[in-house]
């Protein structure tokens, strides 16, 4: 036993709190987050249909899932399946949180096609603990009606930042309160998300590979700072930008009012199913020159946690979640990537070449790798958000980056 | 016999008498040691440590204590508390302090107001927050509804998303939860005012406010000296307001101490931190309470 009685039960307290429709005790518990929702909601019904094991789903929000996870395991009463943002998977596997399913996944026999940034992620010395679950890559969203009408080419959205920007103006131009461009300005993830693809576009990063030093002062970074801010100083979005903690972090182009927005594969289904008015492109986050592009390879990935007393069970849960039944006839029906790329080319994305270049992002984008992710990237008092508050609103980039340097190498050395 | 004799209680063996009396106290001193004397010592302890929240702890001597010495980020969220306790103590108190003087005299309807004033109360801190939050908030709350239809700003206001107006959005809030409470402890003070010196002071020719300067004021020192411990204490243990209302932005200008000890322990699951963090913080609020007590005691006595 890790921690005394009293701090376990009361964890385990706080864990039931949270999970307040608390399964029944022989059912399969199964955590994921509300951005899953959507297409986690569905694939429970469907198994359940079909199944004499039943899952028990919960739904937590986003921003509280790792520090839920955490306490619900350090009081002994974890989930028996989760679906975790891939980006997590390395802290909980270094801490000895996950249970290893290297042998049931390497028997899969398409165990070769599962994404691999996935499968890096949820590896730990040697050993595996978690395959991947959904795929997500950031792309450029751009809403082709307002490009007509600012006298821009919709079939050719911009190659480089500085078309963005260009064209960002020439939108806001439009007046009658469109703006050119919009973002989550006070959430981290999203931006880890949608903003360092550019980054990483023309050449910079954020992190070493290793993940254990910070790579802030590079002129990549610089720039794509110097462009939000510039954006944001002459008016060309919306004040949500400012405030939003991705609460809103797609609802301001769902308004039509707004030319471009970092977004996500999600999106396409979104706007398709509920938003058919909006004409809207996608294309790739780029760089500073034409034909650099890059996109963060996201998504969820599955696992077992450490404690969880139905591992047999947990496991043919997973593994149906990763059959073709559900690759297909699920997640790519309802409009998400497939995380098999021998399922890539299937029925559904072939009627529709927004999910090809999605697919694309995703198959080569990059995830960065950090056992320190949450508190640098995720954490709204984290100092990523503070270095983009500060560069974009505040004091400005330089000031910004020196500041977030300091505070980068102070978390990685813990 | 005499009356007295009388009235002696039974001579009961002094060993039973005794037991009697522990039994009384037993629940008490149970609740005590369970609740606070138990998870006291235990934060005591897990500050000596290195405490993960998923892995072994090891102890750590004091060096989470010192650690903090050079946590700017602790010491910003302290002087942030500190600010923040120095607005809304005030503002409770005069509120609460005009509210009870509303409500003291048995008029016709007094009932409806002193519940209506106390009310806020009874709701939960957290459940107090959402629906303020769903008031502030720029497409559906009614603040920036209401100043628009008014015509005096022509585009919603970010009451939370802004550093100047989060703050006072927040006192703003607090104000309606608290100031019910503060104002029944006055309350109870200013009913323990004998009326006989109401009396005398009116024969004597003493206005309403002159009653209240020379009268109700004086006679509440220690009613007062409760109120703004108890209101000071609380604004130093703020958590609830700032996690679900402004989660410490915008750009961290709203972190309250028990934010940041939570931030410590739960996402940066460091338990023994946020232990060290949890005992500054109470000797702190000790030190405070001990300087009101003396600084606003009676001294008559």
């Amino acid at each position: 036993m890790k921690h005394p009685i009293w701090l376990r039960s009361t964890l385990c307290g706080l864990g039931l709190a949270f999970a307040s429709h608390a399964a029944l005790a022989d059912d399969i518990s199964f955590w994921a987050r509300a951005a899953d929702a959507g297409f986690v909601e569905p694939l429970v019904k469907a198994w359940n249909a079909g199944h004499p094991n039943k899952v028990a789903l919960t739904v937590i929000p986003n921003d509280d899932f790792v520090t839920k996870l955490g306490t619900s395991i350090a009081g002994g009463s974890p989930p028996d399946v989760v679906a975790i943002d891939l980006i997590f998977v390395p802290a909980f596997a270094e801490a000895g949180q996950l249970t290893e399913i290297g042998p049931e996944a390497k028997a899969l026999p398409y165990y070769k096609s599962l994404s691999p940034s996935h499968l890096r992620l949820a590896e730990s010395g040697g050993k595996q603990y978690a395959v991947p679950f959904s795929a997500e890559g950031s792309v450029l969203l751009y809403n082709k009606k307002l490009f007509k009408q600012a006298g821009l080419d919709p079939e050719k959205p911009p190659q480089t930042l500085a078309e963005i920007e260009a064209a960002a103006k020439k939108i806001t131009a439009l007046g009658k309160g469109v703006k050119g461009f919009s973002f989550s300005g006070a959430c981290g993830g999203c931006n880890i998300f949608t903003l360092t693809p550019y980054i990483w576009a023309a050449g910079g990063d954020v992190l070493t590979a290793d993940g254990k030093k910070e790579t802030l002062d590079n002129p990549a970074l610089r720039n794509v700072l110097g462009t939000y801010r510039r954006m944001w100083e002459g008016g060309y979005m919306p004040s949500s930008s400012k405030t939003d903690n991705g609460a809103n972090f797609i609802n301001t182009f769902l308004t039509g009012k707004v030319g471009m927005v970092g977004s996500g594969a999600f999106a396409i289904g979104l706007l398709k199913k509920d938003h058919p008015e909006i004409e809207f492109g996608l294309t790739y986050l780029p760089g500073s020159q034409v034909g650099q592009w890059s996109s963060f390879a996201g998504g969820d990935s599955i696992a077992i946690p450490a404690g969880s007393k139905r591992k047999k069970d947990a496991w043919e849960f997973i593994a149906w979640s990763l059959s073709e039944e559900v690759q297909v006839e699920q997640f790519a029906k309802n409009g998400s990537i497939p995380v098999r790329e021998d399922l890539a080319n299937n029925a559904y994305s072939k009627l529709d070449n927004r999910y090809v270049i999605a697919s694309n992002a995703m198959a080569k984008g990059k995830t960065p790798y950090s056992t320190h992710f949450n508190q640098l990237f995720n954490d709204p008092n984290g100092p990523w958000l503070a270095m983009l508050q500060e560069a974009i609103f505040g004091k400005g980039v330089d000031p910004a980056i020196k500041d977030a340097q300091q505070r980068f190498r102070k978390v990685l050395s813990q | 016999m005499s009356i007295a004799a009388s009235l002696r209680l039974p001579r009961l063996p002094l060993s039973r008498r005794e037991r009697a009396g522990y039994a009384f106290v037993l629940p008490c001193v149970v609740f005590t040691t369970v609740f606070f004397l138990v998870p006291l010592a235990m934060t005591l302890w897990m500050s000596f440590n290195h405490w993960p929240l998923l892995g072994k702890p090891n102890f750590a001597g004091l060096a989470n204590y010192l650690d903090l010495l050079h946590d700017e980020s602790f010491w910003s969220a302290l002087w942030f508390t500190t600010r923040y306790t120095l607005v809304v103590t005030p503002a409770i108190f005069l509120l609460a302090f005009i509210l009870a003087l509303l409500v003291h005299r048995a008029v016709r309807f007094v009932g409806i107001f002193r519940t209506a004033y106390f009310l806020p109360v009874v709701i939960g801190m957290t459940t107090a927050s959402l629906l303020w939050w769903w008031m502030f908030n720029d497409q559906v709350g009614i603040f920036s509804a209401v100043l628009m239809d008014l015509g005096l700003i022509d585009e919603p206001v970010q009451w939370l998303g802004e550093t100047n107006s989060a703050l006072a959005s927040i006192v703003v809030m607090v104000l309606w939860k608290a100031a019910g409470f503060t104002m029944v402890i006055l309350l109870v003070g200013m009913q323990a005012i004998p009326q006989d010196l109401y009396e005398a002071a009116r024969m004597d020719g003493a206005r309403w406010l002159q009653q209240t300067r020379f009268i109700t004021i004086p006679m509440m020192r220690r009613t007062f000296a409760l109120a703004l411990t108890m209101s000071v204490i609380g604004s130093y243990l703020a958590f609830e307001q700032f996690f679900v209302l402004t989660k410490g932005g915008p750009m961290n200008s709203t972190i309250s101490v028990v934010h940041w000890i939570y931030r410590a322990s739960f996402t940066y699951f460091k338990l023994g931190y946020g232990a060290a963090m949890s005992v500054v913080l109470l000797l702190i609020l000790l030190v405070l309470s001990v300087v009101q007590m003396y600084l606003l005691r009676d001294e008559s006595e």
